[in-house]
């Protein structure tokens, strides 16, 4: 079933003759035992044979001089500055290529910022932190987040009845934030 | 003996119009048909065809000869097609009366292969369903249909590999066999 | 591409896949027995003086909300402990730091720190941060300033 499905999308190919020779005989020999795909063969056959009546047989000729007038008459007419420049913008921003060059530098703008964010130096990271428990056993604490990056602080204050740890060392006032 | 497209393109880079007319004499009805096929109206074709030969006079010195002449100008005619597509406003139904009146025009009457009923209304079907391809698949349709152009040119002419230009027809293809379903 | 070269290359993709998702589900269960490298760095804050120790560059700016105009590195240990492991750093001041990593989840590491002086718990809290990202500790007071302790923690 699998080759049935690679076998009719290349069916296209095939019927214009724009397969490599090894790649037709495998599809050949696929028709010749296969009577569904066959018949898919002879449904585009009879497609391809439509769209020639009806694109190829019926579109009249034009007549050459009239034709080249209207061209000539173009190249000679002199052009204001405005119709200079929407010409130019109008090929310049309607090439096809464009249509994916604009997203394309949009998608890699954005790799770049996420990018620079994600390896930043580690001041400059998202560096977040949840305190999801704190017990300071009575002591007065403080929690902070630093601005720029994000960092979380914890700062226990001394216990201001003398009860501190630090009993006989020299501190100065704790800092202010 | 004749003049081969890249030394008429050569003597049009060096201000030789008469050169661009050779040009224009060459090609003028091939990109006119394509034209046709893709647009919904003679007089648009018509003016989208002189606008193309227009702006390949313009684009004529950028022209460096890495694909062929005529691979180029059928870019130009298409990307213009394209536009003038998607600007267009037209109800679809306005097509295929455009192209009835073209074959009367031409008094193809007595040639028309779809004289029977049900052959009219194939046809009808057929058009209604090119129309509702995308402009791309449509550009695929028309130019493997009417100028029998190689893969490799038709990717050339649109930008993509000869893999996409088999695949879009591929799905060109189905979605016209899935409409026509009836009729084929 | 050749349609053979279409048969292959969706051949090659489906067993690319499959071998993508076995070496993951492996890593999966490998995830399971990973260590924690955790390094704590000891910073001693001040205002006897205007420098920051050139060591500190990392964390420069995030010392800055603590608005001491000094800090200098004391030391900087390294331990790689088990889940649910203690590692143990001796603090100056006969202080002790143990850090107990409880789980690692949605990329971030959920610790469990306990600052002990002696034998006296001074502050016990459970922290979750990203993995190989820091917080710090601060406020226990040594030599004039007060000590500041980077806590890290990467699952390796």
């Amino acid at each position: 079933m699998r080759d049935c499905k690679l076998i009719r999308e290349s069916l296209s190919g095939w019927l214009d003759g724009q397969l490599s020779t090894s790649d037709a005989e495998i599809i050949r020999l696929h028709l010749e035992s296969c009577a569904p795909c066959d018949g898919e063969r002879h449904q585009l056959e009879k497609l391809q044979s439509s769209l020639e009546s009806l694109l190829v047989s019926n579109v009249p000729r034009i007549a050459f001089e009239p034709f080249w007038a209207g061209v000539r008459e173009r190249i000679t007419k002199k052009r204001s500055w405005h119709e200079e420049v929407m010409e130019w913008a109008r090929s310049t921003f309607a090439a096809p290529g464009l249509a994916w060059t604009v997203p394309a530098i949009i998608v890699v703008l954005l790799g770049v910022f996420a990018l620079d964010s994600f390896w930043k130096l580690g001041s400059q990271r998202n560096n977040f932190a949840a305190v999801e428990s704190i017990d300071a056993h009575g002591r007065n604490v403080a929690l902070l987040r630093e601005d720029e990056t994000k960092t979380t602080v914890i700062w226990l204050y001394q216990n201001q009845e003398g009860e501190d740890e630090s009993s006989g060392e020299n501190t100065e006032t704790s800092p202010s934030f | 003996m004749e003049s081969s497209d890249w030394e008429l393109v050569q003597r049009c880079q060096a201000g030789e119009i008469g050169a661009f007319q050779e040009l224009v004499l060459r090609y003028h009805q091939k990109i006119y048909v394509v034209i046709v096929g893709l647009l919904r109206n003679r007089e648009d074709a018509l003016e989208v065809a002189q606008e193309t030969f227009f702006r390949a006079y313009r684009k004529i010195k950028s022209f460096q000869g890495g694909s062929s002449f005529y691979t180029w100008l059928y870019r130009i005619a298409v990307n213009m097609a394209i536009d003038a597509q998607r600007r267009q406003k037209r109800n679809p139904l306005d097509f295929r009366e455009t192209m009835d009146g073209l074959f009367e025009e031409q008094n193809e009457v007595a040639r028309d292969p779809f004289s029977d009923v049900h052959d009219r209304e194939l046809r009808e079907k057929l058009v209604a369903s090119i129309n509702d391809l995308t402009p791309e698949h449509k550009a695929v349709i028309i130019l493997r249909t009417v100028e029998g152009l190689s893969y490799k040119d038709i990717g050339e002419i649109l930008g993509c590999s000869e893999g996409t230009v088999m695949s879009r027809l591929h799905y060109a293809r189905k979605k016209l066999q899935e409409k026509l379903s009836a009729f084929l | 591409m050749s349609l053979l070269g279409r048969i292959l290359k969706r051949a090659l993709l489906f067993s690319c896949l499959i071998c993508l998702a076995a070496a993951y589900s492996v890593n999966a269960a490998e995830n399971n027995s990973q260590t924690v490298r955790v390094k704590i760095g000891t910073i001693l804050a001040n205002n006897q003086s205007d420098e920051i120790d050139p060591k500190l560059n990392t964390i420069k700016n995030q010392l800055k909300v603590m608005k001491y105009r000094s800090y200098r590195l004391l030391k900087e240990e390294t331990q790689n402990v088990a889940w649910q492991g203690n590692a143990i750093f001796e603090i100056p001041g006969g202080r002790s730091l143990t850090v107990t990593p409880q789980e690692f989840r949605n990329k971030q590491l959920a610790l469990k720190v306990r600052l002990q002086h002696g034998d006296k718990p001074v502050v016990d809290t459970t922290v979750r941060l990203n993995n190989g990202g820091n917080f710090l500790l601060g406020g226990p007071p040594h030599e004039g300033g007060a000590l500041v302790l980077s806590i890290s923690a990467t699952a390796q």
